[in-house]
């Protein structure tokens, strides 16, 4: 068996709002990826996402808050350090982040280089500037961004420069693991395929161990991750390789979020575009039971009344919902006669 | 760079135009004023004097020296090749001083008034603004409204209470000039004392005007830069925050220097309203003098070089804040 890179448990956190209303965006989510591999995440708008991508740095300022759960990285609990270590010995070199907005994600005035100096000096102050540029020109150099764009300002380079120049410099500590969230979908498509060539190439050289690619464009991920897991509401809904996931999805709301998209396969026949009715439930009182539910065509009941577990299917699978695979299955057969 | 050369080429064509313009109407204005100068200065001297004749004849010498007599355009022409060598005449007020005598002694009053109070004020404005945004809570709650407070009172407001406050009621300040009026200007301990004892009400009052707008410009602008997404970026690669808080204030005062161009005319305008109230020997105080009297040689000259000291601090911060802050360079280029 391959080793854990990143094992998450019941991870809770939430935001405080300045009316000091709670908001649970990620609401005991659980995870594991092995080394070598990549996760994708999908959903709506609003569903968490962001936070947990956020969260899973174990560094928190306000307003959001840790509540409970592990982070397991390496083997070691992140969420028991002090945010100083997490800070330092942490952020960057085990757990990297790239964030959604990267085109604002640089400091307009200070030269590129010089911020990659900031970072370094951050974790090992004992690197000296020249060293920290000969590691930076080796990189950039090896995932093919011009040297020159490390004398330059943010504001001198083009948006897909400037997202892949934010993802040379996330990575130039070689974390264990990587979290994207959304790192392409601002760009125009030779844009985001150089960004997805690069991240496989990082992957591919050992630079990051494993990665979590979030994103709500599925066919993307289908091309890009082993894995996908589907979030809705704060929670993770269904689980599985990227195959399974894009071409049998069991969960509704995974089967209507597929279904509200494209896939472009040869094969398979365009599917309508139909989306998922109602919105997302409001995070500050999602409902008790199935969260789901009152969107959910097959919901009956008692759907709303437990809280309902993640179960285990088929290889490596799983999925929460109140029915059984058989008759999940069943249903959507019938849907389609 | 082309872009970038190109962009100051039409900026130093601005400040060519602006400079032209300025001159013209620094001639023209005064000139429209009602009231005959000459005739001022003339039944002045000629107090006392009972034949007319003679007085007439003052007239006209006087009407001669001044080119009074010539066409508008041909004493425009004068002054302007006069002005350029620095030359701008006799005074009609306090003949026969020439204008540049006069204006040379003000002006040190007032650049060394204003300059160092103005810096001081943006200074201390921008720090304070810095401080209420980084430290919120009670700091912004005292700071916000008293600077509000403070950026709403005119210029000449702020003086006016100072001088009661302290010049009139407590009687610790002097009311008016820039030294003892019974003193002989040298270098002795009394005078200099003297000196600063006058500099303080007019000093603070500049200081105090500038404070409040600047601190509150500067306290939008941190925030803005504390929620942008840099910052957050930042942390999340681990940078210590003392780096990211430098970041912030950086970027939040690069765009105060322009508020500081911007506002400097207007601070300029509010410092001579100063220097009036108090009586300070400088610019302010001899434009007022220039205005009652009539005396366009002065009145020109004067508004001159405050257009003048206007212009090219404009210019040498547009100049310095390109290359301060990229993205203002990059902002030039596009234009
Ligand atoms: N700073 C914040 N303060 C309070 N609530 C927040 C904050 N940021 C996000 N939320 C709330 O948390 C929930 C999850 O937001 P999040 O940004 O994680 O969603 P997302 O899945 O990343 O969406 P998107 O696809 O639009 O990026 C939303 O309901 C949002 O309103
Ligand atoms: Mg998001």
């Amino acid at each position: 068996m391959r080793n854990t890179i990143l094992e998450v448990r019941d991870l809770r956190t939430k935001y405080i709002t300045r009316f000091r209303e709670d908001i649970y965006a990620v609401d005991g989510v659980s995870l594991k990826i092995e080394e070598g591999k990549s996760l994708g995440v999908a959903g709506e708008s609003g569903c968490g996402k962001s936070t947990l991508a956020l969260s899973l740095m174990g560094y928190y300022f306000p307003p959001l808050h840790y509540t409970s759960g592990d982070i397991i990285v390496n083997g070691r609990n992140i969420t028991a350090l002090d945010p100083d270590t997490t800070r330092k010995n942490v952020l960057g070199k085990e757990v990297a982040y790239i964030p959604q907005a990267a085109m604002n994600a640089l400091n307009p005035t200070r030269r590129i280089i010089k911020f990659i100096q900031d970072v370094i000096k951050a974790h090992i102050p004992e690197m000296s500037k020249q060293e920290v540029r000969e590691l930076a020109t080796e990189r950039f150099r090896i995932l093919g961004l011009p040297e020159k764009v490390l004398d330059q300002y943010a504001v001198e380079l083009s948006g897909g420069m400037k997202q892949r120049t934010v993802i040379a410099i996330s990575t130039i500590l070689s974390p264990k693991v990587l979290i994207a969230d959304e790192p392409s979908s601002a760009l125009d498509v030779t844009s985001q395929k150089m960004v997805i060539k690069m991240l496989r190439d990082l992957m591919e050289k050992g630079y990051i161990k494993s990665m979590i690619f979030i994103t709500h464009e599925l066919p993307l991920l289908y091309n890009v991750t082993d894995d996908i897991m589907v979030m809705y509401a704060g929670q993770i809904v269904e689980r599985g390789s990227a195959k399974d996931m894009v071409f049998d999805p069991k969960h509704p709301y995974s089967k209507g979020l597929m279904g509200s998209i494209i896939v472009p396969e040869p094969g398979t026949r365009e599917l309508e575009l139909v989306a998922i009715p109602g919105t997302p439930p409001n995070l500050k009182n999602p409902p008790k039971g199935c969260r789901f539910a009152p969107r959910c065509k097959y919901a009956e009941d008692e759907c709303l009344l437990h809280e309902i577990k993640m179960k285990t299917f088929g290889e490596g699978r799983e999925y929460r919902c109140k029915f059984s695979i058989d008759y999940l299955t069943e249903k959507y057969n019938n849907g389609k006669s | 760079m082309s872009g970038y050369r190109k962009y100051f080429t039409k900026k130093i064509l601005w400040f060519a135009v602006t400079f032209i313009v300025a001159v013209l109407l620094n001639f023209i204005l005064p000139r429209l004023m009602p009231g005959d100068p000459v005739a001022v200065i003339v039944s002045k001297n000629a107090q006392g004097m009972s034949e007319s004749t003679a007085v007439i004849e003052m007239y006209k010498q006087y009407a001669e020296e001044f080119g009074v007599n010539d066409p508008m355009i041909v004493q425009f022409f004068t002054y302007f090749k006069n002005a350029l060598r620095g030359d701008f005449g006799v005074s009609f007020s306090q003949y026969p001083r020439k204008v540049s005598n006069i204006i040379s002694e003000a002006v040190w009053w007032t650049v060394g008034l204003q300059l160092p109070a103005i810096i001081f004020g943006w200074l201390i404005g921008n720090i304070l603004g810095a401080l209420a945004a980084y430290l919120k809570k009670g700091f912004d709650k005292v700071l916000m409204p008293v600077s509000l407070f403070l950026s709403s009172i005119p210029a000449f407001g702020m003086a006016v209470i100072l001088l009661v406050l302290f010049a009139v009621k407590l009687e610790i300040a002097p009311t008016s000039g820039g030294y003892g009026f019974d003193m002989i200007p040298n270098f002795s301990w009394s005078f200099i004392r003297s000196i600063i004892s006058h500099y303080q009400l007019p000093f603070w009052s500049i200081v105090i005007y500038i404070i409040g707008g600047q601190a509150l410009g500067m306290r939008s602008m941190s925030i803005y830069e504390l929620n942008a997404d840099y910052v957050k970026y930042s942390r999340f690669l681990g940078i210590k925050d003392k780096k990211i808080v430098s970041y912030v204030f950086r970027n939040a005062m690069l765009p105060q220097i322009t508020g500081l161009a911007l506002s400097l005319g207007v601070m300029i305008g509010g410092a001579l309203v100063a220097e009036i109230i108090f009586s300070y020997p400088g610019l302010g105080t001899t434009l007022l003098a220039a205005i009652t009297m009539a005396d366009y040689p002065l009145l020109s000259a004067t508004t001159l070089i405050i257009t003048m000291m206007v212009l090219i601090t404009t210019f040498a911060i547009d100049f310095v804040y390109g290359v301060v802050d990229p993205r203002v360079k990059a902002a030039q280029i596009d234009s």
